[in-house]
């Protein structure tokens, strides 16, 4: 017989399947769907992060007063205690005297930052504020300015805010050249940020009057901007000796901690990718179900057909012939399963994201899966795969089939 | 006479059966349902097999169409041998040399009928297009024209019957084996296909084998064996 016709025996035989064989179906389309889904919201997730960090800035460093072990996001310190009992530890005048000393670094920005009060029309709210060195806080920052522009050297009075903040913390949008009042101090607003945040940047020298618990020249962290981002690692090496010379301490009790943006971004981008590999192994397990469920279907299937293989074989049928038809039987349902569950996995991987959207990892994703062509690509070769191979044996049972005894069978 | 019409007709012969046993194993217990059978059937030849329920018939029709091995003896086919071929070598015979006819006329319910009449072909990869003008053909002559793209569900008893017969012809084969083809059709009906295989038998000289309890067939053979316990009692010729 010819493939073409076995192959349209096959199709036939789907096609006539019982209501039982799209169960199956069903089960392989689950599995496929859910590996789908988990892959392309996995590579969504990635995606999001690259193009994160290639818009980060690898060559912004930040230094931190006290010890973080490990290199977790900034804001999860575990301060040392050893290093942080009776004399408080801080970053001053000394610190950035050392750091203007390093040829590696083209900019230094000082940062101070705490809570403050804002008021604007009768309104008011706890938001944070963060002194910067306006001369550079331009050429280090990451975020970009919506509306208006950046802080400047001469600037006194005025802030830019985050992109919330003016669109609807307040009662009504807080727009450019608006005043605002915080801690009692009227302000100008010059900038709105593009992003989502509520927060308030201002030139440091204006923040040590507003947040007045700050010491002046202690700074709660320091930004550099080094000359050449392919030399980071020397960089913080030289940063981290100059460092420690300028503080008087050495490897043991550093009290100081170098973090770099990208390097946060990096290992949030291997946490992701470990689970999306845990979630796909969880998803790989419903494809094997399938793939029992689907032989099981086979050896049914097979069984009602005995009849009908025993006339076929009467009519002339060679044992490969009825193998062919068997086998691309199962294939066709591993194929049609495979094509379903693509389809559905796609539409799935475009809905869950808003349905875990909120806290941890996903929090910040917000741009949908990704489906690629290797995802596409393997499900529904697994697919396939998984419905010719546990139709093999089946269809290998049909095949060898003695013609009378099946032709008997009722 | 007999003796001289069988040796006149020796370099005829088509199937020869010689000392052919069927023995079944159930259990611990052994049954033969074939015990030294010795038979004869020349190119030509209409058969009639007559003989009471259980005596062996449609295992010897199985032993004929290749369907089944025997236990012991040979059984030669066009002076082959088929007790010695592999299952590939038996589908092809069956495929190319024999068209089965069976009570429950065993057509596949999923296929049409022209596609049923095709199938055999498929098997032996005829081209398309000459397989499904052959189709339309022994439909045509079968008086089923009408119903080509019909389902055999949607067909009475003696016109899936009718296709069950165009189907065995498909490949043209030299024999026909038809096991009671008539049992589960009414008189008339039953009358209409045994005079359509006479009329293959006189008109294309095909070999016709037919299994019944219907006596009125007897007048359409020319060879009537009596089949009782497994051995053949007798042989007429009409
Ligand atoms: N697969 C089998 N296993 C065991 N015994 C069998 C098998 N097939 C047939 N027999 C036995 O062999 C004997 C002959 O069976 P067979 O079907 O050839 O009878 P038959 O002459 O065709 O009868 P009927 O007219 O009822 O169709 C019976 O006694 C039956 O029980
Ligand atoms: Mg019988």
């Amino acid at each position: 017989m010819k493939l073409s016709k076995a192959f349209k025996h096959a199709l036939n035989m789907v096609m006539h399947s019982k209501l039982r064989s799209w169960l199956t179906i069903i089960g392989v389309v689950i599995g496929v769907a859910s590996v789908i889904a988990i892959m392309s919201i996995g590579e969504g997730m990635e995606q999001d992060i690259t193009s994160r960090l290639s818009g980060m800035g690898g060559d912004i460093l930040t230094i931190t007063p006290g010890l973080s072990r490990g290199r977790g996001p900034p804001g999860m310190y575990h301060i040392d205690s050893a290093t942080a009992t009776e004399e408080e530890v801080v970053l001053d005048r000394t610190d950035l005297q050392a750091l203007k000393s390093i040829l590696d670094i083209s900019l230094i920005n000082t940062e101070i930052k705490g809570s403050v009060e804002a008021y604007y029309l009768g309104k008011s709210g706890s938001v944070t504020l963060t002194g910067v060195d306006q001369k550079v806080w331009a050429q280090i920052t990451t975020s970009e300015i919506r509306e208006g522009r950046m802080l400047g050297s001469a600037d006194q009075n005025v802030i830019v805010i985050g992109g919330r903040l003016a669109d609807d913390y307040f009662d009504s949008p807080l727009g450019i050249n608006k005043m605002i009042t915080i801690e009692g101090s009227s302000f100008r607003v010059v900038g709105i940020l593009d992003d989502q945040s509520t927060n308030i940047y201002m030139p440091i020298q204006m923040a040590y009057q507003v947040l007045d618990d700050k010491e002046n020249d202690v700074y709660d962290s320091i930004t550099v901007k080094i000359k050449n981002e392919d030399e980071l690692d020397y960089a913080i090496e030289t940063i981290e000796q100059k460092l420690m010379m300028a503080r008087h301490v050495t490897e043991k009790d550093k009290d100081f901690t170098i973090s770099s943006s990208k390097q946060v971004e990096e290992t949030r981008s291997e946490m992701v990718s470990s689970m999306t590999t845990f979630l796909t192994a969880i998803a790989a397990v419903a494809l094997l179900v399938g793939a029992v469920g689907t032989a099981n279907t086979m050896f049914t299937s097979v069984l009602e057909k005995t009849k009908e293989i025993g006339i076929m074989k009467a009519l002339g049928a060679r044992n490969r012939d009825i193998l062919a038809i068997f086998l691309l039987n199962a294939f066709l349902i591993g194929l049609i399963g495979g094509i379903i569950g693509i389809i559905l996995g796609y539409l799935l991987s475009g809905v869950l994201p808003a349905l875990m959207g909120g806290g941890g990892i996903t929090g910040r994703f917000a741009s949908g899966g990704v489906v690629t062509i290797e995802s596409v690509l393997l499900s529904l070769l697994v697919a396939v795969g998984i419905g010719t191979l546990s139709g093999a044996i089946p269809a290998y049972q049909a095949s060898k089939l003695k013609p009378v005894d099946a032709l008997r069978y009722e | 006479m007999n003796n001289r019409k069988a040796s006149n007709e020796e370099n005829n012969v088509l199937i020869h059966l010689e000392n052919v046993w069927k023995i079944y194993q159930m259990g611990e217990v052994e049954f033969a349902a074939l015990r030294g059978v010795d038979l004869q059937i020349n190119k030509g030849d209409f058969v009639a097999v007559l003989g009471p329920s259980g005596s062996g018939k449609s295992t010897m029709m199985n032993l004929i169409g290749c369907l089944d091995l025997p236990s012991r003896g040979s059984i030669c086919l066009d002076a082959r041998d088929i007790s010695r071929l592999g299952e590939s070598d038996l589908a092809q015979i069956r495929g190319r040399k024999i068209g089965f006819i069976f009570q429950q006329f065993n057509l596949i319910p999923t296929l049409s009928v022209l596609e049923n009449v095709m199938l055999p072909m498929e098997f032996q990869e005829v081209d398309n297009g000459v397989a499904r003008q052959r189709a339309l053909e022994l439909l045509e002559m079968v008086g089923l024209k009408d119903r080509v793209y019909h389902m055999p569900s949607q067909l009475s008893g003696g016109q899936r019957q009718r296709v069950a017969i165009a189907r065995s012809l498909a490949v043209d084969p030299d024999i026909i084996l038809a096991d009671e083809p008539t049992g589960n059709l009414d008189s008339k009906t039953g009358r209409y296909i045994l005079d359509f295989l006479n009329e293959l038998h006189t008109n294309e000289g095909k070999t016709i084998i037919v299994v019944t309890h219907d006596l009125d067939l007897i007048k359409y053979a020319e060879k009537v064996v009596y089949i009782k316990d497994g051995e053949i009692e007798k042989v007429e010729y009409t």
